[in-house]
């Protein structure tokens, strides 16, 4: 294994530290190519702007040495990926239609995989979507301490950041374009938490998925999506590019002043409120908004592939009769599918039962019904998770440098996910089909029941998210505020939900009650909660035997999961003789926070019409 | 080989996505066999559940449940969803309130529908508990 060193200067948080130290640090090579990362270039983020609004605890001490570890990781990925560019035959242009014939897919993949660890699509050039989600990850947030405090990632403009966790990648291009099915009354589809990409456009959600984080205000926070198509045009792999959209796809005339707005971070008053501050003929804005579409398609694409979204587990495996589950793992199966009820929603091509709510009636051993199934069945639900504190988006009540306010509600902001979606609400997106609008009251509150696989995908050399179980672990966040901190606490919720209901917020635990093994705090929303879970009556060992089936559904198994081994961070240890909260059940109970009393929620979230029903306080 | 034949999965996936539960054909007589009884009562949450023979129909029903302090007027309602496993021979819903007043008696009667709104026909007798 190669060996090489890198000088991390890491700078404490501008605002809360003005300490300036070095460290020298000795970090094992996991790229399983031999090419070599390139520098992380300094961000080209102008002196002073740091935004940094955050009571003292809320952003991790280790913030900025984490935000430069990341970035080198995804500047490795970015010249791996342009190394296996640069080895691929060129496809051939051929056929009616013409087609790129040959490596064409692949070209199309790996274009998808260079613009995804592209630091230049960001204002300051510091930020690729990949920053949020790494493959050792499952292609969610790579940053041990974010996950476990402020959750949400810090965007380009530092220290801006979203509401919610990073949605993993996996298996999201096989979600379908959001419709209501008249029949079944539901929503099924479309990416996102909150399903606002719909795919109505592209005909893909995770095309148009794609397309939110680079003109997201607090994410890559370009101001204009013709500024992909401008970086794009002096980017090293422009030829790939042209390659696979054709010769031509990049010609834009761009006026001089483009450099200078693709520089601003959106939200920038200096820009007005227009969404195209970037002035361009008609023709050339059609090119640009055609890239930008492209940018999607690649994207998509390479999330597609097998490198992102493999079937390449142990559940894989034994799909197709090559591994024999362990009796925890076979049991953990036949409570996912049984007491449990876990795959009523994490479909998995197998009947359902359950034992507990229909006595005497047997687990399902029935066949499965598909060689490929997601472990989701593309709605949405609301699982009731208490309003997290920790949630960095709660404390964005004040104009940064460029007079942005993310969050003028501050703790009045509820996050009524799909719900305020259809309504076009803040900080959601345009809802494109009236239609639904009238639906909202129906899903205040869901989120999308993403796919259970790699949920407990970490780095190769941390093998756990799960603290106190004697390995090296990685700390991951779950659902869509982060607020479960391991896969035993996210089972044990739908364990005991309701079993442990306690009417306080997070962090006011009544004396003698632990926060997630015997109390839970009040939902976030009350409306519409999935009663299917809540009191499922598992034991500990029960729900340690689901934890160990979801285990089974890491990628990786059979053939090894690309770009897995480039976390060059520590994996966590603990020990419970000197941390109370070193077991599964408990950890990061040490960060919880009070929850501040709640003012009413803003009339521009819960009294918009369609009023939700009950009112939401 | 196996890149081109995951690759061609994939592509393929859009066809696959009859992994949605399906839907049962709707049951000819549903009727309650157990409940309804109070799961849970707490202060600010009560729960009440009750099983019936398996509806059918849609895959997500709700359970309904209609009280009040009046066994004349229930015209309050909490509403949640359930989603169903079609091979089983039952059904529990599970309902939560959690804006009753403490140490109050309570009058209530339930139902379930599909998420159409398409009534399941069951419909329980009136019956009491008092919050804690």
């Amino acid at each position: 294994m190669k060996r090489f060193l890198y000088i991390l200067t890491i700078i404490g948080a501008a605002g809360t530290a003005g300490t300036l130290f070095v460290r020298l640090r000795a970090v094992s090579a996991q790229s399983t190519t031999s090419v070599q990362p390139a520098a992380v270039p300094t961000s080209t983020q102008p002196p002073g702007t740091t935004y940094n609004p955050y009571p003292t605890g809320i952003l991790p001490s280790d913030l900025v040495s984490e935000i430069l570890r990341v970035r080198n990781e995804v500047a490795g990925i970015e010249a791996e990926a342009i190394a296996q560019w640069q080895a691929l035959t060129p496809p051939i242009l051929t056929g009616q239609p013409p087609t790129l014939q040959g490596t064409g897919q692949r070209a199309n993949v790996l274009l998808g995989k260079i613009m995804n660890f592209d630091e230049n699509m960001s204002p300051f050039k510091n930020r690729a979507c990949g920053f949020c989600h790494m493959p050792y990850a499952g292609f969610s947030g790579p940053i041990p301490s974010v996950n476990l405090t402020m959750i949400a990632y810090p965007g380009s403009d530092e220290f801006r950041a979203g509401k919610r966790t990073a949605q993993r990648y996996t298996y999201a291009p096989f979600f379908p374009v959001l419709n209501y099915n008249q029949e079944q009354a539901l929503f099924f589809g479309g990416n996102f938490w909150d399903s606002r990409a719909t795919g109505y456009l592209l005909g893909s959600p995770d095309a148009e998925q794609a397309q939110h984080p680079p003109v997201d205000t607090q994410e890559h926070a370009l101001p204009d999506t013709a500024c992909i198509a401008f970086r794009l045009q002096t980017a090293v792999y422009r030829p790939l590019f042209e390659t696979v959209w054709g010769a031509g796809s990049l010609n834009i005339t761009f006026p001089s002043n483009t450099e200078q707005i693709c520089d601003t971070p959106g939200g920038a008053t200096s820009l007005g409120t227009t969404s195209t501050p970037i002035t361009l003929s008609a023709a050339d804005r059609t090119t640009a908004n055609n890239v930008f579409d492209h940018w999607g398609n690649s994207l998509d694409q390479y999330e597609a592939s097998p490198d992102v979204s493999a079937f390449s587990s142990k559940y894989d495996a034994f799909n197709k009769g090559n591994y024999t589950l362990t009796s925890d793992e076979q049991a953990g199966m036949d409570l996912f599918n049984g007491k449990g009820n876990c795959n009523s929603c994490h479909v998995d091509g197998r009947g359902t039962t359950s034992t507990r709510l229909n006595p005497g009636f047997s687990p399902d051993h029935s066949k499965t019904a598909s060689v490929t199934p997601k472990f989701t069945c593309f709605g949405s639900a609301n699982e009731g998770l208490p309003l997290n504190p920790r949630d960095a988006f709660y404390y964005q009540t004040t104009p940064d440098a460029y007079g942005f306010v993310a969050n003028s509600f501050g703790f009045g902001f509820r996050d009524l996910g799909m719900g305020t979606f259809l309504r076009s609400g803040p900080g959601a997106a345009p809802n494109p089909n009236s239609d639904w609008t009238q639906y909202a009251p129906g899903v205040d509150g869901q989120f999308q029941v993403s796919s259970a696989r790699d949920a407990a995908m970490t780095p190769t050399q941390c093998p756990t998210t799960e603290a106190g179980t004697g390995q090296p672990y990685f700390q991951k966040e779950f659902f869509h505020n982060g607020y479960i901190k391991s896969l035993k606490q996210l089972v044990h919720f739908y364990n005991t939900r309701d079993k442990y209901f306690q009417a306080v917020t997070s962090g006011h635990c009544p004396s003698g009650t632990t926060e997630k093994v015997n109390c839970w705090p009040m939902p976030e929303v009350s409306n519409n909660i999935d009663m299917t879970t809540g009191d499922l009556e598992l034991t500990d060992t029960e729900e340690n035997q689901i934890v160990a089936f979801l285990q089974t559904l890491t990628d990786g198994f059979t053939t090894p999961y690309p770009d897995r081994t480039t976390f060059s961070g520590t994996c966590m240890s603990c020990t419970l003789a000197t941390d109370p909260n070193c077991t599964p059940s408990t950890q990061g109970n040490g960060v919880l926070i009070p929850t501040p009393t709640l003012p009413p929620c803003a009339s521009a979230i819960c009294g918009v019409a369609p009023l939700p029903k009950p009112p939401i306080p | 080989m196996r890149k081109a034949l995951i690759v061609m999965i994939a592509a393929t996936a859009g066809s696959m996505l009859a992994q949605v539960s399906p839907t049962t054909s709707k049951s000819a007589g549903i009727r309650i066999t157990t409940g309804p009884e109070i799961e849970l009562a707490k202060e600010h949450l009560t729960i009440i559940r009750w099983t019936t023979n398996n509806p059918g129909g849609s895959p997500v029903h709700y359970g309904i449940v209609h009280y009040g302090r009046d066994p004349k007027d229930l015209s309050q309602t909490a509403k949640n969803p359930i989603r169903l496993n079609p091979d089983h021979p039952s059904t529990t819903f599970r309902v939560r309130m959690d804006d009753l007043a403490p140490r109050t008696t309570y009058y209530y009667t339930v139902e379930s529908i599909e998420a159409s709104g398409a009534s399941d026909g069951v419909h329980s007798p009136v019956k009491r508990f008092i919050t804690p």
